[in-house]
């Protein structure tokens, strides 16, 4: 019977999710901003 | 009226990046229902397929790349280069943090603790320090030609770090686990798990193109506006 750890799987996934989402939308943002400078 | 080429760059870098995390979303719903439970680790090992390629992108295409473009840019004095190496380095960066994160949340339930002081992990940290010492560098130096020519030396000494970060697990005694696909023999994983890793091969090398395509963009309409203010 495998050990029953799925809560650190979930912080994992969630950790990574958070850390590529936020860079992307950092980035986004700041496309956005360079546009609007133009 | 022409079109802007900086434009046309973050365009494409948006839509790569936006295919890119549909994938990793992909690549996490099929390590969750697509792929088996590890008899000896359970759901904890499904890390793995977050893990292992981002560090494999990171080691392997961020690092390297930031350290051939840092070469050439001595080389060549090439503006182009100094750009990428510097958005390759920033999103060396990122997927470093999330070795870093994803890594220590993995070993807790295997290892029995957070952190240790082995050899991959002590590197990788070391990496991820030099890197972010890079950006602190970019920073801190008005002069382009200067800015280009000190944090090259940088880049090529994380580029350098590489193989001792592989070799690592050969070279000192630790905790951390030897490769299971970059390595001399076949690859040791039953199809259902290779399938599920490969595919979250090619999503995080989108992601690390996304990224890096956003990045230069948008470095490169920065310069072009303080072209446009000092003209």
């Amino acid at each position: 019977m495998p050990p029953d750890n799925g809560q650190y799987l979930f912080a994992a996934y969630t950790v990574a999710g958070v850390i590529y989402l936020g860079y992307a939308l950092r980035l986004m943002l700041r496309a956005r901003r360079a546009s609007a400078r133009r | 009226m022409t079109a802007d080429p900086a434009q046309s760059v973050i365009r494409r870098g948006i839509v790569l990046t936006v295919l890119a995390l549909i994938g990793v979303a992909v690549v996490m719903v099929m390590a969750l229902k697509f792929t088996p439970v590890e008899a000896n680790q359970g759901l904890a090992q499904k890390i793995f397929y977050v893990h292992v390629p981002t560090a494999t992108v990171a080691l392997w295409i961020a690092v390297p790349a930031t350290g051939i473009a840092s070469i050439l840019y001595l080389w060549l004095h090439d503006p182009r280069l100094d750009r990428f190496a510097a958005a390759s380095a920033e999103v060396a960066v990122v997927f470093c943090l999330v070795v870093l994160t994803t890594g220590p949340i993995w070993g807790k339930p295997i290892w029995g603790t957070w952190w240790t002081w082995d050899g991959r992990l002590t590197l990788t940290l070391f990496l991820f320090f030099l890197l972010l010492g890079y950006h602190a560098l970019r920073g801190s130096v008005r002069d382009p030609l200067e800015r280009g020519r000190f944090s090259a030396v940088l880049g090529i000494m994380g580029m350098a770090l590489v193989p001792f970060i592989h070799l690592s697990v050969y070279l000192w005694r630790g905790l951390h686990p030897k490769p299971v696909i970059l390595k001399p023999s076949a690859p040791s994983l039953p199809w259902e798990m290779l399938r599920t890793l490969l595919t979250g091969f090619g999503v995080f090398i989108l992601l690390y193109v996304g990224f890096v395509t956003l990045r230069y963009g948008l470095q490169l309409a920065q310069d072009r506006k303080e072209e446009a203010d000092a003209a």
